[in-house]
């Protein structure tokens, strides 16, 4: 785990990800207002806070997905609505149907379709890289089967080799450990790690602080606005943590801390 | 009474009527459910009046409130397959009886008193000339009909208000507090069926499907009580029938048409206006917010 | 379209509602399936509705009673429909199927009006309002066959071309617009590629009924293949089946064209829902009969074996009193046990095989194996929680990680 003070890993390499003065609001109410944070390359970063505190906002407005009213968002140093190639991204998973008639090959297909091109063929490469990438989260032999065939977490190792397709050096994951057990998350963690330590940037949104701690290297803490942001050691400070949840420590209890929020 | 009262009391009870269930079904997102037991109840006037050779209500709505039923509990099973989502289950479903019923007027029922126009999109024009004797006076026959409609569904909400109101906000608790979601569902349904086929003859399934969703919707847009909110829709079915009927006139237009738009007219200006879901509204607190988001961060730099 | 016509054996006006019926059928069959897989479906029913004060209004403008005309016009109310929809979901307070019954509501109260407005004018009844509500095929012209044909071909080709942003869209939104996808622009062909289905069949089936040709085809061939690819095939020919089906019937039985090819569908659909392999509900109630038939079986198998370690060879009554099962299921299951060859037969008396005696092997290692896996399983490194079928244990786990579970188990046996 890292426990260095300074944010930026090497000088001259810009940070993986950096959001200078954003703000988003649905409706009429700021989910996120001024937010600053900078999250530095090859770190395993989490995005912690209670329910509403703007978490998911942040990722799809990283993606696009989400109109911002006022800020800049970078990815590796270039603006991210001209670096959605840098990313991968994985969203929520509750809006899927599941018994949408799609195999896992399929799926993960999908992560190549940008860079080949939205109409030709699949190269040959491109095949590797999909077995690779199903291969690599160990969903081979379930290849074939229609997604709604699989249990929980083996749902989530099929969009995480979706992203892992992209060959983006950035990944973005909103909440990929809902709804699956305690030994699934700490399985899927493994593989997010690995993928750190080849040099990617992975960048989680999760709830549970205790498994932050234990398990990522960098966090930003959000309510709104930034509360604190970097190695997990300063900025998941027991002071930090009353800050973004209003009092009740959100420490393995985030259902405790939720209703604040 | 004169003609013109006649259609706007007959519009309006129907604006009651359905004013009143409106609002549970946009609350339990029965919306469609009710455009499917609406339509779906076609077969069963047609089989009434093809076994006992006549339009009576009592008949008539005992058998589209069959229909009615069996339109619901088709939907279910073929959703509980799990092989199809219940949008499709509907879309399949209540065409398929409708087109059972219209088979049924074609082939048998063509040419007497069952006609498609009437059944369909009725002619509330029509409604002061269909008259009843009741005691040497001549009673305009929707207005005791669609009176016991409505009074029916008063008492139908005054009887089991806290169990709707409950099973509506939170059906597993409900459920777990012994009072089952699915008989206050078909109950409600069953009332929609009654209230669409009373309708049918004076205003047309249209002018129905319209009644129950509109004014719902609009008075959803506007309020956020219960109670409020079913008075509310009641309220805007009588603006609907009112204003349309002296559209109508003015524009010699189609009277239930007329009512839909009016209807409809004012669900769109609560989409802009309503003070706390219109677009409007929101766009202005919106601009007012984001001017003073942006001053502090002036300030700053 | 000449020779099309010419080719089938019926006379001119039934061949023209013939081939509009196949055309309606592959264009709601491949385009609705755009609807039905995002489960908006019912957007299709609002906006076969909303058609009608575009048509009206195509009329009143052009005074033009030609099919592409009036095409035009109803498709540009539809796609005015269904942003309506959008919109209108977008204040987050109206939910979807609100949306869509306002919709459908308030145009078809103003298409009514502009009928009525035209008939005043044109003082022609309102005969134009049945045609729409409950079509009428046999209206269909030659040139109207053209202009459905052409549309049909356009979009199948645009299906075609866009294919992939299209699966990635249609299955996931969030990540189609995150690799930088058109989201927009792809929702916005989608809702038109219902519009033109709907266009093209509206004339056929009218508004009402419309919706049952954009789900049938879909549900059918949904129950037969888990593939995008496969089911946009297979549900324009189902879509093509039930349309020429219903034609041909309503024609030899001088019935109303679109409520017999929704009927038609309807048999369609829930056929294939019932009796679909792998998959409908005749074919999964068969299975867990077997299933349970097999489970009994192997009950009797294991009471057997336990009958003859205490004794002599036992008669069907009394091992069902021994094993407290009732005499049918025991006899039942001694048949099944018969037919696998693993019984032997001594007047009233069974006893075990050869293959018997290797099948209750079998059987009790499985259940030995599920001990141990409830035991030592958590001990073992697997990758995620599986789920795993106590019968086929060793498959679900792979040969691997079984064997590391029994070597488990005897290290453990005998350390202790």
């Amino acid at each position: 785990m890292s426990t260095e003070t300074d944010p930026v890993a090497s000088p001259g390499q810009a940070p993986a990800l950096e959001v200078e003065r954003l703000t988003v609001s649905y409706s009429s109410r700021p989910v996120l207002w001024d937010v600053d944070a900078r999250i530095p390359a090859g770190r395993l970063a989490a995005v912690v806070g209670p329910n509403g505190a703007g978490k998911s906002t942040l990722l799809k407005a990283v993606v696009g997905l989400q109109g911002v009213d006022t800020g800049r968002i970078t990815v590796e140093g270039f603006p991210a609505s001209s670096a959605l190639d840098r990313i991968a991204y994985v969203p929520q998973r509750d809006e899927v149907d599941w018994d949408f008639p799609i195999t896992v090959e399929e799926v993960v297909e999908m992560g190549r379709y940008r860079s080949t091109g939205w109409i030709r063929r699949l190269r040959a490469e491109d095949r590797d890289i999909v077995a690779d990438s199903i291969d690599r989260v160990g969903m081979t032999p379930f290849r074939k089967r229609q997604i709604g065939e699989l249990s929980g977490g083996q749902r989530q190792r099929v969009f995480i080799a979706r992203a892992l397709s992209q060959q983006a050096p950035v990944m973005l994951l909103d909440e990929p450990f809902a709804g699956v057990d305690a030994r699934t998350e700490s399985a899927l963690l493994d593989l997010l790690a690995g993928f750190r330590d080849e040099g990617r940037t992975v960048i989680v949104v999760h709830h549970d602080i205790a498994t932050v701690r234990a398990r990522f290297d960098w966090a930003l803490l959000l309510n709104v606005r930034t509360v604190a942001c970097g190695p997990v050691a300063e900025s998941l400070s027991d002071r930090n943590l009353r800050r973004a949840y209003g009092g009740v420590s959100g420490e393995g209890d985030p259902e405790g801390a939720t209703w604040i929020g | 009474m004169s003609d013109d009262l006649a259609i706007i009391l007959t519009a309006g009870l129907l604006g009651t009527a359905a004013g009143l269930l409106g609002p549970f079904l946009v609350l339990r997102r029965q919306v469609l459910l009710s455009d499917a037991v609406s339509h779906a109840v076609l077969p069963g006037i047609v089989i009434v009046f093809l076994l006992f050779g006549s339009r009576a209500p009592v008949p008539v709505i005992i058998g589209a409130a069959v229909f009615a039923v069996i339109c619901v509990l088709g939907i279910e099973a073929i959703r509980n397959t799990g092989l199809v989502h219940s949008d499709a289950a509907i879309g399949l479903v209540f065409p398929t009886l409708f087109a059972l019923g219209v088979l049924g007027v074609t082939e048998f029922a063509e040419g007497v008193h069952l006609d498609l126009d009437s059944t369909i999109y009725g002619e509330i024009a029509f409604t002061p000339f269909r008259t009843w004797e009741v005691f040497g006076v001549e009673v305009v026959r929707s207005l005791p009909l669609l009176g016991a409609v409505t009074a029916l569904n008063v008492l139908l909400l005054a009887l089991f208000w806290k169990e709707i109101k409950v099973t509506t906000f939170d059906p597993s608790f409900a459920r777990v507090n012994g009072i089952s979601p699915v008989v206050i569902s078909r109950c409600i349904l069953v009332a929609v069926a009654i209230t669409a086929v009373t309708a049918f003859e004076s205003v047309g399934a249209i002018l129905v499907v319209t009644m129950l969703i509109v004014p719902a919707a609009t008075s959803y847009l506007l309020t956020v009580r219960l109670l409020p909110m079913v008075l509310v829709s009641v309220g805007i079915g009588w603006i609907s029938a009112m204003g349309g009927y002296s559209f109508a006139i003015s524009m010699d237009a189609s009277i239930g048409g007329s009512m839909g738009m009016v209807a409809a007219a004012c669900f769109v200006l609560a989409l802009l206006f309503a003070p706390r879901y219109g677009f409007v509204t929101r766009a202005l607190v919106r601009a007012r917010r984001r001017s003073a988001a942006r001053k502090p961060a002036e300030a700053g730099t | 379209m000449d020779w099309l016509i010419d080719l089938l054996p019926l006379s001119y006006t039934d061949s023209v509602v013939f081939l509009g019926a196949v055309i309606l059928g592959v264009a709601a069959g491949v385009l609705g399936a755009f609807a039905v897989l995002r489960q908006r479906s019912l957007v299709g029913d609002a906006l076969s509705h909303a058609t009608l004060p575009g048509v009206c209004v195509a009329f009143i403008a052009t005074g033009a009673k030609d099919a592409s005309t009036l095409a035009i016009g109803a498709a540009a109310a539809g796609l005015v429909a269904a942003t309506m929809i959008l919109i209108i979901e977008r204040t987050d307070r109206i939910r979807p199927d609100a949306a869509i019954g306002v919709v459908l509501s308030g145009f078809f109260s103003l298409g009514i009006v502009l009928l009525t407005y035209l008939a005043n004018f044109n003082n022609s009844n309102q005969a134009g309002l049945d045609t729409y509500l409950f079509g009428q095929a046999a209206g269909l012209l030659e040139q109207d066959l053209t202009v459905m044909g052409l549309l049909c071909l356009i979009s199948l080709a645009g299906v075609a071309l866009a294919f992939r942003p299209l699966k990635t869209a249609l299955f996931d939104m969030a990540f189609a617009g995150s690799v930088g996808l058109p989201t927009r622009l792809l929702e916005l062909a989608m809702t038109a590629m219902l519009v033109i289905a709907i266009v093209i069949g509206v004339r056929t089936v009218g508004a009402i009924l419309m919706v049952a040709m954009l789900v049938v085809p879909t549900i059918t061939a949904r129950q037969f293949t888990s593939r995008l690819s496969i089911l946009l095939v297979l549900s324009g020919l189902f879509g093509a089946a039930v349309g020429s089906i219903g034609a041909l019937i309503s024609n030899s039985g001088g019935l109303p064209t679109g409520p017999v090819i929704v009927l038609v569908g309807f048999v369609f659909a829930m056929t294939a829902i019932l009796l679909a392999p792998g998959r409908g509900v005749a074919w999964r109630a068969g299975k867990i009969m077997r299933d349970r038939r097999r489970a009994a079986t192997e009950g009797v198998l294991i009471d057997l074996e336990t009958a003859l370690h205490a004794g002599a060879p036992p008669t069907p009554e009394e091992l069902a009193t021994v094993s407290g099962r009732p005499l049918r299921t025991v006899k039942r299951a001694l048949t099944d046990l018969d037919r696998a060859g693993s019984l032997r037969r001594d007047g009233d008396r069974v006893y075990l095989s050869e293959a018997g005696a290797a099948a209750v092997h079998t059987l009790l290692d499985r259940r030995d194996l599920w001990t141990l896996w409830l035991e030592y399983g958590w001990r073992l490194d697997i990758p995620d929680a599986r789920e795993p079928d106590p019968r086929r244990l060793r498959e679900t786990l792979g040969d691997d990680l079984t064997d590391q579970l029994l070597a488990m188990a005897s290290e453990e046996q005998a350390g202790s």
